[in-house]
């Protein structure tokens, strides 16, 4: 079957002046729900990134100064062979690098300047009792020893942040679900009704021998076109949240936590690439019932 | 070309709109349908084209039986079967030329073909100089031509027509069924279904006559009752 794209452009185009107003709606909610949609996944990027230094229950980072001495070292790793430590690792200052370009992958401006003897080692520490207060006095030990350069604790403060971004993101979630479920009913309202009111051009196309397919076409792609215009807003939002508020978090200064709360291009591109995935699912099921529903009689 | 054997049609509430027809009409032949009202020429003729399937017997149309045919081929099947409304049904935003122009579009002809046999189908039926009026420019009488050019353009084996006078006054009534039977001469099949005693009586061509779904009289150069 040959369907022209004159022809299906045209009509699609008509379809969509035809209802303009439910088609704003349409992909209003639709930019909405994948904005929260793709939003979800880029908090959660970013909550990764941000506390990828305390998984596993690592309570404590005992940061070492480059140029501490073998012996303040040895010091150090002494005291936390202590029944109050369940285990500890030693990240050298080779493994530090590697994380830093992992972290920065995407602007080798930072990490180009930085050579691997100027990073701090560390020591990455589970307490044998996780209790914050204790956590926090073990930790303070540590803070004021010679070779120490700092000693950052995951306190309460960081366990509060990952269990907001959770309860935030799984809002996030949520929310854009179910404004999903609404834009699939509103795309299949919108289809049904370009069906009707176009009821005496389908009944010449059936009776003249026009394929299911070529009738069905140009209102499959009026649906997917709401959801691609409704993507691409989502997608600008998206581009914003993650360049300004989200970059923004992750720069600050005054918030040590926050550090390393970014999202990479490549963790950006896929949640784009799934967003548009979604968008195609969503005007796919909408259109597909009406046409299935309305128009093959 | 058309053949029923045993046809019965059932609609829901268990109305029998035709009854164990056995029909057979061979290719260039030009047969009326007549019957009081009721008494189920539309089903017959819908029948034919597929846009109902009767509950009992086989149909045949040009040698295949369409009653078993899979939906995705009814289009390719109407394709041979040129449909002729009793109110038009033409497109009221589309020129003349572009309703009948649509009826090849949408079965994917390519552009040049569209433009060769618009204007040579719209000569045929005498509407040249109108190409470019909307319908509502156009009489009752006008307006049906364009309805038989968009059926006839892609030069169909079969046409069917339910009441194609329906709506028309007699004198143009005349013009319209010169026109079907030059169209009938070309070597189309034609079944039309009427009340116009008028036209069948003046035609005397084979008449079948229905009553309550039942083929009560067959007959070759007829009469309307
Ligand atoms: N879609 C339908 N559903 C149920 N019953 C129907 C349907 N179409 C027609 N009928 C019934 O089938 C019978 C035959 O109807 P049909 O329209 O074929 O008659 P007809 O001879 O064309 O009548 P008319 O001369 O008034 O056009 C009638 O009793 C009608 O009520
Ligand atoms: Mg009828």
């Amino acid at each position: 079957m040959a369907i022209s794209p004159i022809y299906a452009l045209r009509e699609t185009g008509q379809n969509l002046w035809r209802n303009f107003m439910l088609s704003f709606a349409t992909i209003i909610t639709i930019g909405v729900s994948l904005w929260l949609f793709g939003g979800f996944f880029l908090v959660n990027y970013a909550v990764d990134n941000a506390t990828a230094r305390w998984e596993g229950g690592i309570e404590f980072v005992i940061w070492m100064n480059p140029d501490a001495s073998a012996e303040q070292d040895a010091n150090i790793r002494n005291s936390l062979e202590s029944p109050a430590i369940s285990s500890f690792a030693y990240v050298d200052q080779d493994a530090t690098y590697a994380e830093f370009v992992e972290l920065f992958a995407d602007t080798p401006e930072m990490y180009e300047v930085v050579t691997p003897e100027i990073l701090p080692p560390s020591y990455r520490v589970i307490p044998t009792n996780p209790d914050a207060d204790v956590v926090q006095e073990l930790a303070l030990q540590f803070a004021d020893r010679p070779g120490v350069r700092d000693v950052v604790s995951a306190d309460e403060t960081i366990r509060q942040i990952q269990n907001q971004a959770d309860e935030i993101s799984r809002v996030f979630l949520i929310v854009s679900i179910i404004l999903l479920i609404a834009a699939t009913l509103l795309i299949l309202t919108n289809v049904v009704s370009a069906i009707r009111s176009r009821g005496s051009e389908i009944e010449i196309m059936k009776v003249v021998g026009a394929t299911n397919w070529f009738i069905r076409i140009p209102f499959m792609l009026e649906g997917l076109a709401q959801a691609m215009i409704g993507a691409l807003g989502a997608w600008v939002g998206l581009f914003f949240l993650n360049n300004n508020v989200i970059a923004g978090l992750g720069d600050g200064d005054a918030l040590e936590l926050m550090r390393g709360f970014r999202v990479s291009d490549s963790e950006f591109y896929s949640t784009s690439v799934l967003m548009l995935g979604i968008a195609v699912i969503v005007s796919g099921i909408g259109s597909m019932v009406a046409v299935t529903r309305y128009l093959d009689t | 070309m058309i053949k029923l054997e045993n046809v019965t049609k059932v609609y829901k509430g268990d109305v029998v709109a035709v009854r164990d027809a056995t029909v057979d009409i061979g290719k260039g032949e030009f047969v009326f349908l007549v019957g009081q009202s009721g008494s189920g020429k539309s089903t017959f003729i819908r029948l034919l084209n597929r846009e109902e399937t009767p509950e009992h017997g086989t149909i045949y149309v040009a040698g295949k039986d369409i009653s078993s045919l899979g939906a995705w081929k009814v289009p390719y099947l109407r394709r041979n079967i040129g449909y002729i409304f009793q109110d038009f049904k033409l497109l009221p935003k589309k020129t003349v030329a572009e309703n009948v122009a649509f009826a090849l579009e949408v079965i994917g002809k390519p552009r040049h073909v569209i433009r060769k046999q618009v204007p040579a189908i719209l000569e045929l039926v005498g509407l040249a100089d109108k190409m470019e009026n909307i319908p509502t420019e156009l009489s009752g009488g006008e307006q049906q031509r364009v309805s038989i050019a968009r059926a006839f353009v892609n030069r169909p084996l079969i046409l069917l027509a339910d009441e194609p006078t329906g709506n028309l006054d007699p004198q143009t009534s005349v013009g319209i069924m010169k026109l079907l039977d030059r169209i009938n001469r070309t070597g189309t099949t034609v079944v039309m279904a009427t009340h116009d005693r008028g036209i069948v009586d003046t035609m005397r061509r084979r008449v079948i006559e229905l009553d309550r779904g039942q083929v009560v009289r067959d007959q070759a150069r007829g009469v309307y009752e």
